[in-house]
């Protein structure tokens, strides 16, 4: 059976792993230079490294934790002892206050997230669209939702930016269905948002982007039935069209044609969106208001977590931003102290849009301001590379008013040949990278459960 | 506000899926009139649902820092009746 993989992110490589495994005869077809996708791994001090990035998980993502440990890779905890900073008066001074709570109204916030809660409950998480009411709720955006629904002003204001950090949603453009689906899809707003005994628990040790690496390896150490020679993974190789008839497919890559028995397709919606298929799909993977999701990922590194020694922990929540929250990322062995901003949401996409140099200079005077017992940072690397060609869309693809209705019921029926992976087909963990895990190994167990029985012939 | 009905409420935001099952007004078998609602497992998020229900059913706003500083179901009911006490009429 020769099966073709497009992308050779988390979720294409998992289902090329499987299919290996399973002694198929695999081409995986990569866009870019490097594996990884929406991991990446970035030194910024020798032997250092950080995740441009994927980088958090939590014990309840069971598939990546297993295969973190086939790969012999560790975590590492996410540290978040100390007080924490919080600018949220234009203008105004930063405070400091212990633990994580943000200096609003705590009763206001709490309605937020019991009526989030509300909302979540009610979704029909593995099929948002059956959702009672999915209709009206997808009709809505998440700032048309809460404009009517948080009276307090503190709710209102601190919802865009729990939306950022969560979701790297901007609430104008992201449908309310999808808000309360992906709260759901993660267990609920509490185990999201927390640090211990939630989905920022832990880091892999080194980077993530290790995963697709030790993946790709393994891939090419696997024996190959058919004894023909030649890689099995293939770089720089976009994928422009996949033509099907009764035979298989054909995939054409920009250096050539692919014939294949099945293919899989693990690459974000609005990509897989890009790709011409014949014949046409039912339903496109993407439309006009799918939002890309916007994060940028900044690195301050200073020569040791210093943040800790005035007795902070690093987190920290701005409402002008640039970075609305930082997070002490600082590898274990303490070599330097990395403190990492995110720009999310509606800030992402002016900030993405400014030169390098006018980055650099807001992102230092942000620090400056936000933490001036700490000296200027040795470095700051800025990642916006990320939301670039080849991802259209950070954390992951934020599906804005109508998508789920219309493209749901079709996230993950195969088109002829063709099954669909990726973190956006997983309605468990959707947008994280134990969604892209379950979703490589739920498209080969597709394709292995389709096609084995008349293979086994060999 | 009672012991028990403030315990009920951690119990309520703690253990989501048990609330929907279990008869209300039952104090939780895990969580006592002292139990610390961060040792049992909430953190800033879920002690602002603990303190949304404490308004909505009787109606005082309490901050964040009451709870910090009473973080038991003993400590929050005494903080709840000081403060209706204090309130004049
Ligand atoms: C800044 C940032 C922070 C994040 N933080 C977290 C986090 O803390 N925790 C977490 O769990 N998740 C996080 N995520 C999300 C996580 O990284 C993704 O969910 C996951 O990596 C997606 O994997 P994937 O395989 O589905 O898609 P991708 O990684 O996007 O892989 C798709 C691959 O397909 C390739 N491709 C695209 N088009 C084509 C084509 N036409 N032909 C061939 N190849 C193509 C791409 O180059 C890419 O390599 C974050 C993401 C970002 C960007």
């Amino acid at each position: 059976m020769r099966v073709v993989v497009v992308g050779a992110g988390l979720a294409g490589l998992t289902a090329a792993d499987d299919l290996a495994a399973a002694g198929a005869d695999l081409t995986v077809l990569e866009a870019r230079d490097r594996v990884g996708g929406r991991t990446h791994g970035i030194e910024v001090a020798a032997g250092s490294w950080v995740d441009a990035g994927g980088a958090y998980l939590g014990d309840r993502h069971t598939r990546l934790h297993a295969l973190l440990s086939e790969l012999g890779l560790k975590t590492t905890p996410t540290t978040m002892t100390g007080a924490s900073r919080f600018a949220l008066d234009a203008g105004g001074q930063p405070q400091t206050r212990p633990g994580r709570f943000p200096p609003l109204r705590a009763v206001a916030l709490g309605e937020l997230f019991d009526r989030l809660d509300q909302l979540a409950t009610a979704v029909r998480v593995d099929a948002p669209w059956l959702t009672p009411d999915a209709a009206t709720l997808d009709s809505l955006t998440a700032a048309q939702w809460a404009e009517q629904n948080l009276p307090h002003r503190d709710a209102r204001r601190f919802f865009p930016l729990f939306l950022g950090e969560l979701m790297a949603a901007d609430p104008a453009t992201v449908s309310l269905l999808h808000v309360a689906f992906y709260l759901r899809s993660g267990g609920g707003a509490g185990y999201l948002n927390a640090f211990q005994g939630g989905a920022q628990q832990d880091r892999v040790d080194g980077g993530a982007h290790q995963l697709c690496q030790l993946l790709a390896g393994r891939l090419g150490q696997r024996p190959r039935r058919s004894g023909r020679l030649g890689q099995r993974l293939r770089l720089a190789e976009p994928v422009r069209a996949i033509h099907q008839d009764g035979a298989g497919a054909t995939v054409h890559a920009a250096g050539g044609a692919y014939h294949a028995d099945a293919v899989v397709v693990a690459v974000p919606p609005l990509l897989a969106d890009a790709i011409e298929f014949r014949p046409e799909l039912p339903v496109r993977r993407a439309g006009e208001r799918t939002g890309r999701g916007c994060a940028v990922k900044v690195h301050l590194v200073y020569p040791a977590p210093l943040w800790r020694e005035h007795g902070l922990s690093g987190w920290s929540l701005s409402t002008a931003g640039p970075l609305l929250s930082t997070v002490d990322d600082s590898p274990p062995d303490g070599a330097v102290g990395v403190l990492t901003g995110f720009v999310t949401g509606a800030q992402a996409r002016q900030f993405a849009g400014r030169t390098a140099a006018a980055q650099q200079a807001a992102v230092r005077a942000q620090a400056a301001h936000l933490f001036p017992q700490l000296p200027p940072p040795i470095s700051v690397h800025i990642t916006d590379r990320l939301t670039a060609q080849y991802s259209r869309g950070c954390y992951a693809a934020l599906f804005g008013p109508g998508d789920w209705t219309r493209r749901g019921p079709h996230l993950t029926t195969p088109h002829h040949w063709v099954h669909w992976a990726g973190t956006e087909t997983s309605t468990e963990f959707f947008g994280l990278m134990e969604g892209a895990v379950r979703s490589g190994h739920r498209a080969a167990t597709e394709i292995l459960s389709r096609y084995q029985p008349a293979g086994r012939s060999q | 506000m009672t012991v028990d009905a403030v315990r009920d409420i951690f119990r309520r935001v703690l253990e989501p899926d048990a609330s929907s099952v279990g008869p209300p007004g039952v104090g939780a078998p895990g969580i006592g009139a002292d139990s610390d609602f961060f040792a049992l497992g909430g953190d800033s998020l879920l002690a602002t649902r603990v303190l949304s229900a404490v308004a909505r059913e009787c109606g005082v706003e309490l901050t964040f820092d009451d709870l910090l500083r009473a973080p038991t179901p003993a400590g929050l009911a005494g903080t709840i009746a000081r403060t209706i006490a204090s309130v004049p009429r």
